[in-house]
């Protein structure tokens, strides 16, 4: 049985966060070297590692990500190894190298306590997607994980002087430095009852890259579980 | 998914999987023997022109890190990273290829593969084993080569005479033919592995890296001062094909006795097989250059690369190497982090890097499938409209208005009917639309004046230049009383949704699909409702029986494509 099953084990250790397998992560944990996670995506861990959740770190950076609630990631310390996952979503793991990036909150796994960090309401898009549209923004070296349900597409922004339009049900992450505005793409026909069914979208300018997934399913399953 | 090939079976590398930054294991064994896994980098000829292309384990990047050679993991006897948007146009073929080291034969080998791995994904398998190899010494497991667009080919083709009649295919010289005299091959490794200036941009003092001995390693290979190379500077890159260059490859096999240890610290973990199966430098997945010496460098071979923070408490595990299998150091598990290596991922750091595989891929044609869940159109080739599912736009780019479409008098049938709205928006201007819906694997089916049946909800998208009716097949026992499915006829393209990956399936005298999973046939091919729904009811009284079953007629060459997922 277990030379079927030796497939599956894990390859060695050469990187803080890596994939295993398209939908989990495995992240090296070492004393001083935190990690943010969020609640209830652990799905197994080696070693020696202490949860917090809801730490005071945090709650005061992400004191307005969802009102009134604790904020959804918890600090994780500690030697080990341990595993992420969502639902079986797939896990992109980015290396920032002195980079920003601005990630849609439901998509965020996990990410390096060392990294600057902050959440904020996307301007004008609060109405728009039913609870409001959370990002938060990262910025400096390290690492993080995001979640995308089915394959993720990257796409470059700065082509021509059109915009690019995302459904915020589908956008996953875009490049701090774009212009983000709403928009509704209605016209008078679509007003009298027979919309397109893409009545928002974000509208993206600038040079940079938003990362979009192939689903419309922008639901927080961590959160609905608790 | 893996593609099951066989020795001859070729295919382009598009069709495996958009990617071209590949993940290439190969796992080869035979009982005590240990093999050398190498890639050549051949030009148009098929010539080793360049031997900065000769991948192996002593020289595990070519100059612009198009391939590299990862070493031993998941399973895999050794591993390559393949980036083929990098890799310089004169390279025209990378060969992978296998020879045993020291005496034993292809014949031995027990089950293996060269298997391709994209996107986390395996996407082609070739399956070998000592079977179909003789006398073998050396084996060409697979190529990837460029006609137009870059191709796999399974292999499997053997070389009596090993590595060296291998090289000599290959186009390069065989330096010695006798067993050389150690030093000779090992003075003159120097030159030719030493990085060529541009391969190491960033490394501090590259030239200048083999300095004093560093502590040795946990696996005790000799980490020789090596005085001999450390004086030469990073020359300029080895002229092609000068004899010595391909001495060290050569010498090894050839002399099998272990060079004195005094002499090249290049070549001695070569040349001690048996202590030292796998060569002991496991050049992890893509370091870049500035975080460790470069590994062309003969002198560091073998010595750990400089702990990036997060390191200090295990100096004696630098995390370039993997602990040797099978002990663990200090009774941790194997898998337990030696300190958390910072390592780079593979592609290098950055944001861009990470996000490289998932790039936007342009291909000038109207309908692109950019993964299997997402499919770009671009309205302005072709020039017409596009029908989709509502809901289904994910992005779009450029000037595009998106409008309602009445399904007409038979499409609002379909909604009333079901219970479900099958509602359709018209997508004209100019511009590329991204079309996906919650992850459902996507075809396009380039319809040329041949008709087909889609089930309405398979449905996402299709050009306004074909022509398609609804129709209803009823029965009792289907849900909401009737199927309903789109005839598409014409010239255009329709995509299709699946969950899961479809199986499709040629038409015979006793084809039978499930009718919630199946998803489309040829127009050409009639329907006709089974009568099994009955005997399942009979079999299983109070029970509504399973679904109805839909059987299907036809001549020879039509088809029908059924899902995995009964909705």
């Amino acid at each position: 049985m277990n030379q079927q099953l030796a497939g599956y084990a894990p390859t060695p250790v050469a990187a803080r966060m890596e994939n295993h397998g398209r939908h989990m992560l495995k992240v090296a944990m070492a004393s001083g070297q935190d990690l943010f996670a969020r609640t209830g995506s652990v799905v197994a861990y080696e070693g020696f590692v202490q949860y917090e959740p809801n730490p005071p770190a945090v709650r005061q950076i992400a004191s307005q990500w969802v009102t009134g609630e604790g904020a959804p990631v918890m600090k994780c310390s500690g030697d080990g190894l341990l595993y992420l996952a969502d639902y079986g979503a797939d896990v992109v793991v980015i290396n920032l190298d002195n980079d920003a990036l601005s990630v849609n909150g439901t998509n965020v796994l996990a990410f390096d306590a060392h990294l600057q960090w902050g959440a904020e309401r996307v301007k004008g898009m609060a109405k728009f997607a039913g609870q409001g549209l959370w990002n938060v923004q990262f910025a400096g070296t390290g690492w993080v994980a995001l979640t995308s349900r089915g394959t993720p597409i990257v796409v470059d922004c700065g082509r021509g002087e059109d915009e690019t339009y995302v459904d915020p049900d589908a956008l996953v992450a875009w490049s701090p430095t774009l212009k983000v505005k709403g928009k509704r793409s209605f016209k008078a026909s679509s007003l009298i009852g027979r919309g397109s069914g893409e009545a928002y979208q974000m509208a993206f300018s600038g040079q940079g890259i938003v990362v979009v997934q192939p689903s419309e399913d922008s639901t927080d399953r961590l959160r609905i579980r608790g | 998914m893996a593609r099951e090939f066989q020795r001859g079976h070729k295919a382009k590398i598009s069709d495996l999987t958009p990617g071209t930054d590949l993940y290439v294991g190969v796992q080869i064994g035979a009982p005590g023997l240990t093999f050398d896994i190498s890639c050549f980098g051949l030009d148009a000829n098929e010539q080793l022109s360049d031997d900065r292309y000769f991948i192996f384990f002593n020289q595990p990047k070519s100059p612009e890190e198009s391939v590299q050679l990862l070493g031993a993991q998941a399973g895999d006897t050794e591993s390559f990273r393949v980036t083929l948007d990098r890799v310089p146009p004169h390279i025209h073929k990378l060969s992978f290829t296998a020879t045993i080291d020291g005496a034993g034969q292809m014949s031995q080998v027990g089950p293996g593969y060269l298997r391709i791995v994209a996107g986390g994904e395996e996407v082609a398998r070739y399956a070998f084993d000592g079977s179909e190899f003789s006398t073998e010494r050396a084996v060409m497991l697979g190529d990837f080569y460029l006609k137009d667009v870059w191709r796999f080919a399974a292999v499997g083709q053997g070389f009596d005479g090993g590595l060296e009649a291998l090289l000599k295919n290959f186009g390069g010289e065989v330096a010695e033919e006798e067993p050389a005299a150690p030093q000779q091959p090992a003075q003159a490794a120097a030159p030719s592995f030493a990085p060529p200036p541009f391969a190491a941009p960033a490394a501090p003092g590259a030239p200048a890296a083999p300095q004093a001995p560093q502590p040795a390693p946990s696996f005790g290979a000799p980490a020789a001062p090596a005085p001999a190379p450390a004086p030469v500077p990073a020359p300029a890159p080895p002229a092609p094909a000068q004899p010595v260059h391909t001495a060290p490859t050569l010498a090894a096999p050839i002399a099998p006795a272990a060079p004195t240890p005094p002499h090249g610290a290049p070549a001695a973990p070569y040349g001690q097989p048996p202590q030292q199966p796998v060569p002991p430098q496991q050049p992890q997945y893509g370091q870049v250059p500035g975080q460790t010496p470069p590994h062309g460098a003969p002198a560091p071979y073998g010595q750990p690369a400089p702990a990036p923070y997060g390191q200090q408490q295990y100096p004696q595990q630098p995390y370039g190497q993997q602990p040797p299998m099978g002990m663990p150091p200090g009774g941790m598990p194997p898998g337990m982090p030696q300190g958390v290596p910072q390592g780079v991922p593979q592609g290098g750091a950055g944001l861009e890097a990470a996000l490289q595989k998932y790039r936007e891929t342009a291909t000038g044609q109207r309908w692109t499938p950019q993964n299997q869940q997402l499919m770009r159109v671009d309205l302005a080739m072709g020039g017409t409209p596009v029908l989709a599912r509502q809901g289904s736009m994910v992005m779009y780019q450029g000037k595009v208005d998106f409008g309602y479409k009445g399904a007409g008098f038979s499409g609002r049938m379909v909604g009333n009917a079901t219970g479900q709205e099958m509602q359709l928006m018209r997508c004209t201007g100019r511009g590329q639309v991204f079309l996906a819906e919650n992850g459902a694997h996507l075809h396009p089916i380039e319809l040329q004046g041949d008709g087909i049946c889609v089930s309405a909800e398979n449905v996402l998208a299709f050009d306004e230049s074909l022509q398609y009716e609804v129709r209803r097949i009823e029965g009792h026992g289907i849900p909401g009383g009737a199927l309903f499915t789109m005839q598409f006829q014409g010239t255009g393209t329709v995509v299709v949704k699946t969950h899961g990956v479809p199986v499709v399936l040629p038409v015979t005298p006793t084809t039978f699909a499930d009718c919630n999973a199946v998803v489309a046939w040829s127009a050409a091919s009639q329907v006709i409702l089974s009568s099994q729904v009955r005997l399942r009811r009979n079999a299983y009284p109070g029970h509504s029986g399973e679904t109805v079953n839909l059987q299907f007629r036809g001549a020879p060459g039509n088809f029908i494509v059924v899902q995995p997922y009964e909705v």
